[in-house]
C-alpha cells in the first residue's frame, strides 16, 4: 500500500497546550480517511498541519514519500475544503474554480476545460458566472469542492465540510463526496466530529482524543471492537460493566435482553445480573428500557436495553428484571 | 435602529435639528443680495459665490487644503495597511498594546501635537511648514487608517486568504488578489475619512501656518474675525456641496453602507 501521507512523531504545542501529542499517522493513497473526535481533540490541527497552515513543533510529515515538514502550503498541491467554504466573494464561481489554475500558469483554454470539468463533476455547470454570494450553502459546498478537485490535488482534505448544512442536505452530501472520492480516485481526509458521518463515508477512520489517535482501522474492524471506552463512548455504545474476571466490558442496547422472575435464570452463554427498571421509553418497534443494576464488581450501573417491544416482557417503572448479558456480544475494553 | 423605541426616535428626530437648522441659516444667508451676514436674507444673489470664487486666499488656501489632504490620506493609508495586517494577522506578541499605542494620536490634544511638531520639525529639523503640515496631518490620520482598515480586514474571513494560499498562490500574489479587493471598500472609506479628517483641521493648521501655506479652514477662521460678510456662507455652502457630492459618489460606487459601515456593516 503506498501512502498519500505519514505523520511521524508530529505534535503542536501552543504555549502550554498541546494540541497534537506525538502522533504517528499513514493516510493510504485513494482511500477516504476521516479524523473523529470531539471538539479539542487535535483532529483540525493535525489537517492544518498536513494543509502547511502550522509548522509542527515536533516530527515530520511526509507527502506522497516526500518531507514536507517546512513546505508552504502553495507549494503542496492539496486540495482544501474549508468549513465555511472560502470562496473567493468577489470572483465568479468560474473564476473561483480556475484560481488554483492560474496560479499554476495552465493556459486559457485548458484551464475552462477543467474549470467546466470540476463543475460537471459536483453538478454545477450551469452556475459557473454566478457570484459565490448567490449560492445557496449546498451549491458553495459544491464549488467550494470544485475548486479543490480542479487542481488534481495529491490529497483532498475537507474540514468539517457538512457542519453547515441542514441535515437532509448533509446525509446527501455525505454520498456526493464518496461518489466524487470514487470517480477521482483521490486520497481524501476529512475531519468531522459525527461519528455516523465517519461510520458511513470512510474506507479508514482515526479517532482521537486530548490529541492522541486512540484507535485507527476500517469502521467495520473499529465498530465491533473499540479498543478503550472514550471509543466505546463515541461510537455510541452505552452500557459499562465490569465482568466477573474484573475486567471493563461494553455491550450494546440491543444485545441486552430481560426476564422477569423470583428465581435467577441459568446463566448459560453469558452473565445474568439483577436489576431495577428506571425508566421506559416506547419507539414504535423498540421498547427502550433503563435498569438500575449492580454488576460483577459490585459498581451501581445503568445499563440500557433495546428491546422489540411486541416480544417485550410486561414491565413498569420498579419492575424487578434479571438483565442477561450474553458472552458473545461483550466487548472488552482495555480501559482508559 | 430596527426597535423604534418613541424616546429614542424623537432623541434623534432632535439630534438631526440641532445638527440641520444651523447649516440650513448658513446655506439661506449665502444667497443673500444685502452685504451682511443676517437673517432672513435681504434678496437673491449669486454675487458672494462668485466673490467667494474670485477672492484668491480662499482659492490659493482651497488647492493648499486639497493638496495636503489628498497627500496625507495616501500617505496615512499607505502605513496603516501595513500595520493593520500585521495587528490583525499577524502574529504580534502583545497585540492589544500595540492597537491601544495606534489609537493615542486620537487622546493626545491636537495643539500638544502641533507644539511638539512645532519645536522638533520646524525648529529642530528645519523643515518647512508645508512638510511639518504634512507630517502633522498624517500622524493625525494614522490611526483612523489603521482602525478602518483593521474594522473591515475582521470582516474577511482568515480562511479565504488560507483557500487561496492552499490553491498556489504565494502570500504576496494572496495579499493583491485576495486581501486588497475585498478590503477596497475598508480602504475607500478609510481614504475619505482621512481626507475629510484632514480638510477640516483647525488646531494643526493653525498653529503651523506660514504666510505661505494655510489651509482654507484658517483663512476662513480668520476672515471672520475680521469681517463680516456672506463670502464665508458661500464658500462654506460651496464646501457643502462638494462634499455632498462626494457622499453621492461614494454611495453610487460603493454604497455608504459600505464606506462608512466599515465598522459595522
Amino acid at each position: 500500500m503506498t501512502h498519500a501521507a505519514q505523520f511521524r512523531g508530529v505534535s503542536q504545542v501552543f504555549g502550554d497546550f498541546t494540541a497534537v501529542d506525538d502522533i504517528d499517522l499513514t493516510i493510504p493513497d485513494g482511500k477516504l480517511t476521516t479524523l473523529l473526535g470531539p471538539s479539542g481533540c487535535g483532529k483540525t490541527t493535525s489537517l492544518r498541519m498536513l494543509a502547511g497552515y502550522l509548522a509542527p513543533t515536533h516530527g515530520t510529515i511526509s507527502i506522497a514519500g516526500v518531507d514536507s515538514t517546512r513546505t508552504p502550503p502553495e507549494k503542496r498541491d492539496l486540495g482544501m475544503v474549508f468549513q465555511s467554504y472560502a470562496l473567493f466573494p468577489h470572483m465568479s464561481v468560474a473564476e473561483n474554480v480556475g484560481f488554483g489554475l492560474k496560479m499554476r500558469r495552465v493556459p486559457a483554454a485548458e484551464r475552462a476545460r477543467r474549470v467546466t470539468e470540476s463543475l460537471e463533476l459536483v453538478g454545477l455547470a450551469h452556475l459557473s458566472a454566478s457570484k459565490p454570494k448567490k449560492l445557496s450553502g449546498g451549491q458553495q459546498q459544491r464549488v467550494a469542492l470544485a475548486r479543490a478537485i480542479a487542481i488534481r490535488p495529491k490529497l483532498l482534505l475537507l474540514d468539517e465540510p457538512l457542519s453547515n448544512l441542514d441535515a437532509r442536505l448533509r446525509i446527501q452530501m455525505r454520498a456526493e463526496i464518496r461518489r466524487i472520492q470514487a470517480e477521482t480516485g483521490l486520497a481524501v481526509v476529512l475531519v468531522t466530529h459525527d461519528q455516523d458521518e465517519a461510520l458511513e463515508m470512510s474506507d479508514e477512520m482515526v479517532l482521537m482524543k486530548d490529541g492522541r489517535i486512540q484507535q485507527q482501522g476500517a469502521p467495520q474492524e473499529v465498530f465491533p471492537a473499540p479498543a478503550n471506552r472514550f471509543v466505546a463512548e463515541f461510537l455510541g455504545y452505552e452500557n459499562f460493566l465490569t465482568d466477573p474476571g474484573g475486567e471493563l466490558t461494553t455491550i450494546r442496547p440491543e444485545h441486552l435482553w430481560l426476564t422477569v422472575g423470583e428465581q435467577a435464570p441459568s446463566a448459560s452463554g453469558g452473565s445474568v445480573v439483577s436489576g431495577v427498571v428506571l425508566d421506559l421509553a416506547y419507539r414504535g418497534v423498540d421498547l427502550l428500557v433503563t435498569v438500575a443494576a449492580t454488576d460483577a464488581s459490585g459498581a451501581r450501573v445503568e445499563l440500557l436495553a433495546d428491546l422489540r417491544a411486541e416480544s417485550a416482557p410486561d414491565l413498569t417503572q420498579g419492575t424487578h428484571v434479571w438483565v442477561h448479558v450474553p458472552a458473545t456480544h461483550v466487548v472488552p475494553l482495555t480501559g482508559d | 435602529m430596527r426597535t423604534r423605541h418613541p424616546i429614542a426616535a424623537s432623541l434623534a428626530v432632535l439630534g438631526y435639528i440641532v445638527m440641520l437648522v444651523p447649516i440650513l441659516f448658513v446655506v439661506v444667508t449665502a444667497f443673500t443680495a444685502g452685504s451682511t451676514l443676517r437673517f432672513p436674507p435681504e434678496g437673491f444673489s449669486l454675487r458672494w459665490f462668485e466673490a467667494a470664487l474670485t477672492y484668491t486666499p480662499f482659492t490659493s488656501s482651497l488647492v493648499s487644503s486639497l493638496i495636503l489632504a489628498v497627500i496625507s490620506a495616501v500617505l496615512a493609508l499607505a502605513l496603516g495597511v501595513p500595520v493593520a495586517l500585521a495587528i490583525h494577522r499577524g502574529r504580534l506578541p502583545g497585540k492589544a498594546l500595540v492597537e491601544g499605542l495606534f489609537l493615542s494620536p486620537l487622546i493626545v490634544p491636537e495643539l500638544v501635537v502641533g507644539l511638539a511638531l512645532y519645536q522638533q520639525l520646524m525648529v529642530g529639523f528645519g523643515l518647512d511648514n508645508f512638510q511639518t503640515l504634512l507630517f502633522g496631518h498624517t500622524v493625525l490620520m494614522f490611526p483612523y487608517a489603521v482602525r478602518v482598515t483593521g474594522a473591515s480586514l475582521a470582516l474577511i474571513d482568515p480562511a479565504v486568504e488560507d483557500a487561496a494560499r492552499g490553491l498556489g498562490a504565494s502570500a504576496g500574489r494572496t495579499f493583491f488578489s485576495i486581501t486588497l479587493p475585498l478590503l477596497r471598500p475598508g480602504l475607500f472609506s478609510a481614504a475619505l475619512l482621512s481626507f475629510i479628517t484632514s480638510f477640516n483641521n483647525v488646531p494643526l493648521s493653525l498653529l503651523l501656518q506660514s504666510r505661505d501655506f494655510r489651509t482654507l479652514p484658517v483663512v476662513m477662521l480668520d476672515y471672520v474675525q475680521q469681517n463680516y460678510d456672506p463670502i464665508v456662507a458661500a464658500i462654506s455652502v460651496l464646501i457643502l456641496a462638494a462634499t455632498v457630492l462626494v457622499a453621492v459618489i461614494a454611495e453610487r460606487t460603493v454604497g455608504f453602507a459600505r464606506v462608512f459601515g466599515g465598522i459595522n456593516r
